[in-house]
């Protein structure tokens, strides 16, 4: 039976070396050492993924806050006087946690590891994903803290947070090591991984002597192939590319074989019912065994209608009838990964397109609009098309490029339309140098967090503006600002997030690094809303769902 | 830190009082006044003196009590770096103890660690004041020095150790000089190494920096040779970061080492607690922190007065 400490020692290792073929062989040479089908499928899990598969949708859904202050309570200590700063210091809640379980005298009393096994581990997981309210769960975490060495602890909690493991090895990562395990070749088991979408399970497969079985099967979701902003790849060859109208819906695979249909999103969840009426019209079609990849969009009187229609849709799992019918959604299709008892993702996208158009007019399914592209100044006349039908934009697409899962590289790229605007808050600003010497200047924009359950402060910032502002405002606002004024660090001052200004951006991008997991492409000032109370600033969320639909 | 009343100071930039006292010789504790008068033990005025300090330096060594028209002061050893000591003040006011930087226990590199045994007035520092801090033994925090060095060595790459030029230096020298390894020094920490040979500490087979003679030995720079030729010129190398701050993970990725060995030459949190509830000072003040109140917090916790130190003391 496998421990949990020797999962634990293998990721600590992997953490302390350099270089991924170092890495790989650790976690090789852990892998190796068990012999069970389900601990092997939960160790590699747990590397990869998480305390669940990302496939099975699950989450242990405790936030920070909870954790903390159940480690609080756990230690006898004060949130705000020892915890807190603590914390600062690390960057890291489950590295504080771990070492004032090792080092405080409350910590070691009240712990008394008892090596836990992989199959307890999972089902500590188990019980606090399936807790009601804060008390139940943070009684399971005092559980299996009090049965963890500060280690143990460490890793356990980030486990649990499903996010990374922060050791430098990601998916990719444990799938080669698993490779290596097993001799096979890493493509080989890399496409399993993509089939199936689970590593943990792709292992198992392999310990099975079962792998031929990890084959694409129609109802199972596959990974979703994602699209690059093109600010960020370099275009050589306009003309490989084919344009299609960027549809503001809901991205969805869906599944058919006659009468059964069934529809998945992006983060591979069933959400067939949500879309009945959508799953009674496909199955009327009698469609042969198809994978199509699509967007459902709210279609009325024959217009594309805002995102903001289809939001009515996506929250109701039961949608009443009155519902249904002032929504109406159709599937716009734009490609086929599967027809007729044949994965097509390995062929060239002009290929699938054929297949498609083809299933299109027999089963009239409507299908994206595709246009050849000449040269780049095209890009500005289809742009502007694609907005004047109400759509958000555009995605080019490489005719010669296959379905490749997940990947964000030059074989999609989307064209957006500007970004948006934020209402935030000003946390930090400094002065500059020079032209503007002694003149607060460069200012930290913050976005709510007050009711996030993630976070245990009120605002995290999202991007620094220093410009867009006239003389006049920046006056004005240092006026407002010197008052506020509550800590200083050379230049820069911290102030009482009091002052609301209105900023636009190019886009929003993700950043693990930030404490906000995403960043700003050049924010600036568009106006200091003097009028608007703080409390109306946009949260985190806001920009979490802007991101997402983006 | 100046006490205006008995006219004296410590660790001062200029002569604000007529008698200032230096605890040790690391940058930050020196006078920027490179002329002034001071006293500092005799370890520290030979390593003030390499690092161009031109002043009058009158030498107390440890104990021997300074008969001043306020105050009787004597210098305990702080166990920081050589040469490194704690101010101890009896006056009409009381005792008091200011710490300068210190270790406990000491580092084997230095005088040791001695408390007076009772004070009124505490000053220490707490560079590490906060509870996720604490130290593991020298003997195993030498022994990853060593170890790492070894490593390297056998894999033909050559082990840079990042650390100040002055005592964490000469701390790895001592931890290395039983493996016989051959060190090299950076040029700043390498005159300053002949003062502990001088007092009898082994630094083993150690010189100076050598780009022609570094293959096969381990280095020792400060980090602010990271990205000097001296350390991106080496073919193949392996660095350790060696550092009270290596104890935090995030170094790793800001400082992109291989290792992260955290031997600190300050003071952790436990012993802190620990050394202030048995001296049981009237009061304490806490410098050197970035969380003061931390300390405060547990001193409190153990029915005892600190304060963070703050600009109107004295």
């Amino acid at each position: 039976m496998s421990t949990f400490l020797a999962f634990v020692e293998a990721v600590h290792a992997i953490a302390h070396t350099r270089g991924s073929k170092a890495k790989t062989q650790i976690a090789a040479d852990y892998f190796r050492t068990i012999v069970d089908a389900d601990e092997l499928e939960t160790v590699v899990t747990w590397m990869s993924d998480g305390a669940f598969s990302q496939l099975s949708g699950r989450s242990a859904t405790v936030g920070a806050a909870t954790i903390a202050q159940a480690a609080c309570r756990f230690l006898d200590i004060d949130y705000e006087a020892v915890f807190r700063p603590s914390k600062t210091a690390t960057g890291s809640s489950s590295e504080t946690i771990s070492r004032l379980m090792e080092y405080l005298p409350s910590g070691c009393s009240s712990r008394q590891p008892r090596n836990l096994s992989v199959h307890e581990v999972m089902s500590l997981f188990e019980d606090i994903a399936s807790a009601r309210g804060r008390a139940e769960k943070e009684a399971y975490l005092w559980a299996a803290w009090k049965a963890m060495t500060g280690l143990e602890i460490r890793y356990f909690l980030r486990v649990l947070a499903q996010g990374s493991l922060r050791i430098g090895f990601d998916a990719k990562n444990v799938v080669s090591a698993v490779a290596e395990v097993f001799a096979i070749e890493p493509d080989t088991l890399r496409s399993a991984w993509m089939l199936t979408g689970s590593a943990g399970h792709v292992a198992r497969l392999c310990l099975e002597g079962q792998l031929d079985t990890a084959q694409f099967e129609l109802f199972r979701p596959l990974a979703f192939m994602l699209a690059s902003p093109i600010e960020q790849k370099k275009v050589d060859d306009w003309s490989a590319y084919v344009v299609e109208d960027k549809y503001d819906g809901m991205r969805c695979q869906l599944h058919g074989s006659g009468a059964e249909v069934r529809l998945f999103s992006r983060d591979l969840n069933s959400i067939s019912e949500s879309f009945p009426d959508l799953i009674a019209d496909m199955q009327g079609r009698d469609l042969p065994s198809v994978v199509l990849d699509g967007e459902i969009c709210v279609v009325t009187e024959g217009i594309i209608r805002p995102f903001q229609w289809l939001q009515k849709r996506m929250g109701a799992k039961k949608p009443a009838k009155k519902l249904l019918e002032e929504y109406p959604v159709q599937f716009i299709a734009y490609d086929i990964l599967y027809h007729q008892e044949e994965l097509l993702i390995d062929q060239a996208l002009h290929k699938r397109r054929a297949v498609l158009e083809a299933l299109s007019q027999s089963f009239t399914i409507p299908l994206a609009e595709q246009y050849p592209l000449s040269g780049e100044a095209d890009i500005d006349r289809y742009f502007d098309l694609a907005i004047g039908r109400g759509n958000e934009g555009l995605m080019l697409k490489r005719l010669d490029s296959v379905y490749e899962f997940g990947q964000r590289r030059r074989s999609w790229l989307k064209v957006k339309r500007p970004g948006g605007s934020l209402d935030t808050v000003i946390l930090y600003a400094t002065a500059g140098s020079g032209r503007r010497g002694g003149t607060l200047s460069d200012f930290t924009l913050a976005v709510r967090v007050a009711d996030d359950d993630r976070f245990e402060q009120e605002w995290v910032p999202i991007g620094k503006a220093y410009g867009g502002y006239t003389n006049d405002e920046l006056r004005q606002l240092n006026d407002a600002l010197r008052p506020l004024i509550v800590e200083r660090f050379g230049p820069t001052v911290a102030v009482q997030p009091k002052i609301m200004v209105e900023i636009e951006f190019d886009a929003i991008q993700e950043n693990k690094r930030t404490k906000a997991g995403y960043t700003l492409r050049f924010p600036r000032f568009k106006a200091i809303r003097w009028d608007k109370p703080i409390t109306e600033a946009n949260t985190l969320k806001d920009v979490e769902k802007m991101h997402s639909e983006g | 830190m100046h006490l205006p009343a008995l006219d004296i100071a410590f660790d001062v930039n200029a002569a604000v009082a007529s008698h200032c006292f230096v605890t040790h010789a690391h940058a930050d504790h020196v006078p920027r006044d490179r002329r002034m008068k001071v006293y500092a033990t005799p370890n520290t005025a030979a390593l003030m003196r390499i690092r161009g300090f031109v002043g009058d330096i009158q030498e107390l060594p440890f104990f021997e009590v300074l008969e001043l028209p306020n105050a009787r002061v004597s210098f305990y050893p702080a166990g920081h770096i050589l040469g490194s000591a704690m101010v101890y003040v009896e006056s009409d006011e009381g005792t008091l103890l200011y710490t300068g930087d210190c270790r406990r226990p000491a580092a084997p590199t230095s005088e040791g660690f001695v408390s007076p045994d009772k004070v009124d007035v505490l000053i220490t520092e707490a560079t590490f004041g906060l509870p996720i801090y604490r130290w593991a033994s020298h003997e195993e925090l030498f022994d990853q020095i060593r170890r790492f060095a070894m490593d390297a060595l056998n894999a033909k790459e050559t082990p840079v150790f990042y650390a100040y030029n002055l005592g964490k230096a000469q701390e790895i020298l001592h931890a290395l000089a039983p493996t016989g390894i051959r060190a090299q020094i950076h040029g700043g920490g390498y005159p300053l190494c002949q003062v502990y040979t001088d007092a009898g500490i082994d630094l083993g087979r150690y010189e100076k920096y050598n780009k022609n003679t570094l293959a096969g030995a381990a280095l020792i720079a400060p980090l602010s040779a990271e990205d000097q030729p001296m350390v991106t010129k080496i073919p193949k190398a392996r660095h350790a970061y060696v550092s009270g701050w290596a104890s935090n993970e995030s170094r790793r990725q800001q400082l992109n080492v291989d290792a992260l060995i955290p031997l600190s030459d300050h003071i952790d949190f436990y012993k802190l607690i620990d050394w202030v509830t048995h001296l049981r000072p009237k009061r304490t003040y806490i410098t050197h922190s970035p969380t003061p109140e931390v300390v405060c917090h547990f001193l409190h916790k153990a029915g005892l007065d600190a304060v963070p130190m703050s600009q109107e003391f004295g």
